[in-house]
């Protein structure tokens, strides 16, 4: 199960772009940001989980019981009226009030890479353009929140900014919850001998750059008062948990997930725009049904957490929680016991940022093969995540060749998930 | 802008600059860029910044030469030489150094997006590494790459047509982007928006790759590039009408090639160049072939025909030889329209392929091509000074497409040699200096030389702790799998980066419990070992591919079984408080031989290192503030301020022969490469005054000098 596929070693391999040596985002200023007129966008802020390999739709939001197609788990009932999910969520089926599901996405993309690709930026992989992720387009289309970066990128990688520009690329955290040695001064330089030396450094600077016209020199200077001021933030006690209480550790799992997840809602708290949380090993070819119990013991209990506790303190209504994979699993059962990659339906599971509680919206067919009721395109769902945020997914953006790209290449949002 | 002080060290080598500031070359290449001013009209005629001073252009050259900026000892040798001529018995100094093939082996994994992650791409880093250092021919290279099938790994530049799977469509854009500038790739879909480039054009070349495929063995998991009898690549494109229409077409090279009857001069030149190589020679190396493989088969046979016991043995040989062939000949059967199109694109003639190598040359030792983005030749794309581009390519030909001999000509030249525009200089000014390569953009050294200057003024290219002499108590939380013994915890630490243990806490997906403890990871550096990269392998594994057996069902099932249980266990974890003390002796290897490229996050990605994947994705130089957190706070710049007792400057700083002027000059020097000013002094002494002793203040006064921007940007 784990051993995967050679393309998905390759993934971002598999697609090649193009970008200028500046990657200076050109942005049309004149363009107005549609804001979304036939409804009030309440989403300011987006976690996406990002499960890479392509995770089975049968097994987690859109169980088949009783078809041969089926298999081994059982689907349980939920706290939303007729709704049923995997037996490996109970927790979050006590939460699914608050979440909603597609079960009708439609893919075309049956590798990993160009999936991956297209799910992550809602285009095709195309030689000669870098396409930016979905995190990019949303931090280059809304203000800063608060001092912390605007867009994080938890336990993997995300997709880069490309014709978006530098400043849209994500920040990366490796391991959640522990303390980035990056974020304060070297071991034995007490505080105030570092500011001290940040204080002379800033003088050395100002006499070298002068009154030089060249704007090199001063976006270094700057950069280093962005990373000050970083250091300096009330915020950063987001990325430590050493004074999070052992009880709220081991709610959300004590797993990179788990910490993964806790360190996302501590983010959007303090004002981060997008958090990508990434975790792998869903390229189920062998032992599928076992693999998907053990995901189920790591993601359960983290999301049943943070959906809970985002509605708790309201923060759900603000944040548009996301869960995406580049595909499906087949509905036969291989030799293996596994399920190989499926792109003709698969689904995603979503809350809060307005999303009505409770919601399935579309269907696939009965043994989870073909999208039936209500069929969505990929697009459909950047679009989608555009439009709980207010931004507009067909707005233009120019490439640094001079080309004008839409943020979301031709998708409808799905209003219909929208209370 | 660049203060000066005479010091007693360096009189002599310092009044040798202030004679030098405005000697000319008076090189072909500045005839060519005085003509082209002197030919504006008087008003828009500007007057060229001077060359520098020889501390500047010796920073400058060997950052740009060898990927780091120069030693003491190397500035000191330095002014010793006789001032006339040293620039140049410098620059060739440096193209000798064995810093110059791993310095300009960055600038060939940049542009041909070598990965030694990739299938065969650690062979090929070592392979191209061996070309730079051997002085391969440009045009050889190309067509080694270009044109080669075989073996990932045991024949290295099969890599290059690897790194993209073989895949037709994809070697047609990555063959005319990076050898010829020119983004066909665009005529993939629809005929080129602002070039003359067809969508038939596209396909034309991609049909060279129509029949090259890439193979992998389902048991050995070995992987060949391998030529097939039908191509794959079809006219008219899917989609584009009935599918019953597409017709396999004939290769076509789309480029011009300059047709001109009378032999050009630069390709007399380059005749004249490879006639004296050959005589130059006695030996030329060549290869076992398949034919020679087979003469010895033969060989074999005769010589079993004198007796009954041998020649069993001997035909027990050569039929192995002999299914060896078979192997081999099938798998590394050559590529006849891949040599077609190598021929093509290495043309003497075709003007593309000199002049975009030259202007990626350019734009690294300049800091501006004279086509930007680099790779993008087209009709409106045209270069600021044509005539100067040129020059330089029909020189590169003329050499025999010497790598050294084009890197000589323009750091030997006042173009490279110029300071920046002046700094009160208006925007429009400062531009129209540098189109008119009468001043050098400012520009920023690149991640590796950032690295290893760091590395180099910090002295930890070797130890500069005596042992003991730096000992520390560290206390870390660490996460370890659960159940495992108290033994086990201190195990996955790793302080010290010289093994670059660290670098795996970057790897995707989850985190590996244990790997917390040390989050400096983001410096590390692995090293790769070029030379037994390039080791030939035996062969065995082709015999005796047959033999293997697939592995069973219960094999693989306690596969899974084995990785279901390191997946519990990894995702599961206690937490626990470790003390220890470590003799922290850091070590930094160079980043010019590291593993390539870095993982996302690391030191030499955040400094614009190109991920190497995305065609045409070219090194990022802008500043962020990713990379303001790694140099304030990161480990390197903290160890390279630190003082160690083994540095020079250490008895400057205490003891009998204590001179805190000299320590200070000396700092200045190892980490600025010229003395402080006056004014610069007097700080430095009260910054160093005001630390806790005298060697934390020189830290600090060091750690700011490798901070400021007048370290990172070249003077």
């Amino acid at each position: 199960m784990l051993t995967g596929c050679r393309d998905y070693q390759l993934s971002r391999r598999a697609f090649m772009g193009a970008s200028s040596a500046t990657l200076l985002g050109m942005s049309v200023k004149g363009l107005l940001a549609a804001s979304g007129k036939d409804h009030e966008a309440q989403a300011e802020h987006v976690i996406l989980f990002w499960n890479g390999g392509g995770m089975s739709h049968i097994d987690t939001w859109d169980p088949k019981p009783g078809r041969p197609t089926g298999g081994d788990l059982s689907s349980i009932k939920t706290s939303a009226p007729g709704v049923e999910i995997s037996e490996i969520f109970p927790g979050l089926a006590d939460q699914m009030h608050h979440c909603a599901l597609i079960r009708s996405i439609a893919g075309t993309q049956g590798d990993h890479g160009r999936a991956t690709h297209h799910v992550q930026t809602s285009y095709l992989p195309f030689p000669n353009l870098v396409y930016p992720g979905m995190g990019s387009v949303v931090t280059h289309e809304l203000p800063n929140l608060g001092e912390l970066p605007a867009y994080i990128s938890i336990s993997g990688q995300a997709p880069r900014a490309g014709y978006l520009g530098q400043k849209c690329e994500a920040y990366y955290v490796s391991n959640p919850g522990d303390k980035d040695p990056y974020l304060a001064f070297p071991e034995g330089i007490a505080e105030v001998r570092g500011n001290k030396r940040l204080e002379t450094l800033a003088k050395y600077n100002q006499r070298f750059t002068g009154n030089s016209t060249d704007s090199r020199l001063r976006a270094t200077e700057t950069s280093i008062e962005e990373a000050v001021t970083l250091m300096r933030s009330p915020a950063l006690e987001a990325f430590e948990f050493s004074k999070v209480s052992p009880k709220t550790l081991d709610r959300y799992g004590k797993t990179p997930f788990g910490r993964g997840a806790l360190l996302a809602k501590r983010l959007v708290e303090k004002g981060v725009r997008f958090v990508q949380v990434n975790r792998g090993g869903f390229d189920t070819h062998t032992a599928n049904f076992p693999a998907m119990r053990d995901h189920g013991e790591i993601m359960d209990p983290a999301l049943a957490s943070l959906i809970s506790d985002l509605a708790e303190t309201g923060m759900l209504k603000k944040t548009l929680v996301i869960m995406l994979s580049e595909f499906g699993r087949t509905p036969r059962i291989n030799k293996d016991a596994g399920r190989d990659h499926w792109a003709s339906v698969f689904s995603c599971f979503l809350a809060g940022g307005g999303i009505k509680g409770g919601t399935v919206y579309g269907s696939s067919d009965e043994d989870g093969a073909e999208a039936k009721d209500q069929p969505v395109k990929v697009q459909d769902i950047h679009a989608t995540i555009c439009h709980a945020l207010g931004i507009n997914p067909n707005k233009d953006v120019m490439t640094p060749l001079a080309r004008p790209m839409k943020l979301v290449d031709q998708g409808t949002p799905i209003t219909g998930l929208f209370g | 802008m660049r203060p000066r002080l005479p010091s007693a060290v360096t009189v002599g080598f310092l009044v040798a600059c202030s004679s030098l500031v405005s000697t000319a070359s008076g090189s072909d290449l500045d005839r060519i860029i005085f003509q082209a001013n002197e030919s504006l009209s008087v008003g828009r005629r500007i007057e060229p910044t001077p060359v520098v001073d020889d501390s500047v252009f010796l920073r400058r050259v060997y950052v740009d030469l060898i990927g780091r900026i120069p030693t003491e000892a190397e500035v000191t040798d330095f002014a010793t030489w006789p001032a006339e001529g040293r620039r140049q018995k410098l620059i060739d100094h440096l193209l000798k150094d064995d810093r110059f093939s791993d310095r300009w082996t960055i600038f060939f994994a940049d542009m041909l997006r070598l990965r030694s992650g990739a299938t065969g791409g650690a062979a090929l880093i070592a392979y191209v590494h061996n070309a730079v250092k051997t002085g391969m021919p440009y045009d050889e290279l190309s067509r080694r790459l270009i044109s080669s099938n075989g073996k990932a790994g045991r024949v290295p530049e099969v890599g290059f047509v690897l790194g993209d799977d073989a895949d037709p469509l994809a070697m047609a854009s990555v063959t005319s982007q990076v050898f010829l500038g020119v983004h066909i790739g665009c005529a993939q879909c629809h005929d080129h928006p602002f070039d003359v480039w067809k969508r038939r054009d596209f396909y034309d070349m991609a049909a060279f790759y129509g029949k090259t495929r890439r193979y992998e063995s389902q048991l050995t998991k070995i992987v060949y590039a391998t030529e097939m009898d039908q191509t794959t690549i079809l006219w008219p494109p899917e989609g584009v009408g009935p599918a019953a229409d597409r017709k396999p077409i004939p290769a076509k090279f789309p480029f011009p090639i300059d047709e001109s009857n009378e032999t050009p001069g630069y390709i007399k030149r380059l005749s004249a160049t490879r006639a004296a190589k050959i005589a130059a020679i006695p030996v030329v190396d060549k290869r076992p072939s398949v034919d020679d493989l087979l003469d010895s088969v033969s060989d074999k046979v005769a010589k079993a025909t004198t007796g009954k016991l041998a020649e069993e043995l001997a035909l027990a040989d050569s039929k192995r030889d002999i299914r060896k062939i078979d192997v081999q000949k099938g798998l590394y059967k050559p590529s006849e329209l891949r040599e077609q199109l190598a021929a093509n694109v290495t043309d003497p003639r075709n003007k593309y392929f000199s002049r975009v190598l030259v202007n990626r040359v350019w734009k690294t030792l300049i800091g501006r091509g004279f086509v930007e983005p680099v790779d993008d030749f087209r009709a409106d794309n045209k270069p600021v000074m044509p005539a100067a581009l040129d020059y330089l390519a029909e020189e590169f030909v003329a050499s025999d497409y010497d790598l050294r001999t084009l890197v000589r000509l323009i750091a030997s030249s006042d173009a490279y040699q110029r300071g920046h525009a002046p700094a009160n200089s208006d925007e429009s000014t400062r531009v129209q200096l540098e189109t008119q390569l009468l001043a050098t953009p400012v520009r920023r050294m690149i991640a590796e030389s950032l690295y290893d200057s760091v590395v180099t003024a910090g002295h930890l290219f070797e130890p500069k702790h005596s042992p003991g002499k730096n000992e520390r108590t560290i206390r870390d939380i660490v996460r370890v799998p659960k159940g495992s013994k108290p033994g086990d915890v201190s195990k996955p630490i790793n302080l010290a980066p010289q093994k670059g243990g660290a670098m795996t806490a970057m790897s995707r997906g989850d985190a590996t419990a244990g790997e917390s403890a040390s989050g400096y990871g983001l410096e590390a550096a692995i090293e790769l070992d070029f030379t037994s990269l390039l080791k030939e392998q035996g062969d065995e594994e082709e015999v005796a591919l047959d033999e293997m057996k697939a592995v069973s069902k219960e094999e693989l099932e306690a596969q899974r079984m084995m990785q279901q249980r390191m997946m519990r266990n990894s995702t599961e974890y206690e937490e626990k408080v470790v003390t220890r003390v470590v003799d922290d002796n850091p070590v930094f290897n160079s980043s010019l031989r590291m593993q390539s490229p870095a993982p996302e996050g690391h030191f030499l990605r955040v400094f614009g290192q190109p991920n190497r994947s995305d065609l045409g994705d070219l090194r990022d130089d802008s500043a962020s503030m990713r990379q303001a957190l790694m140099m304030l706070n990161g480990r390197l710049s903290h160890e390279a301020a630190r003082v160690g007792d083994l540095e020079p400057i250490y008895p400057l700083m205490q003891g009998k022969s204590a001179n805190l002027d000299e320590a200070v000059r000396l700092a200045y020097r190892e980490i600025l490469t010229r003395n402080p000013t006056a004014e610069e002094l007097t700080d430095a002494k009260t910054i160093i005054a005001e630390g806790a002793s005298a060697l934390d203040g020189m830290a600090d006064l060091r750690w700011i000098l490798m901070n400021c921007n007048e370290f990172r940007f070249l003077p």
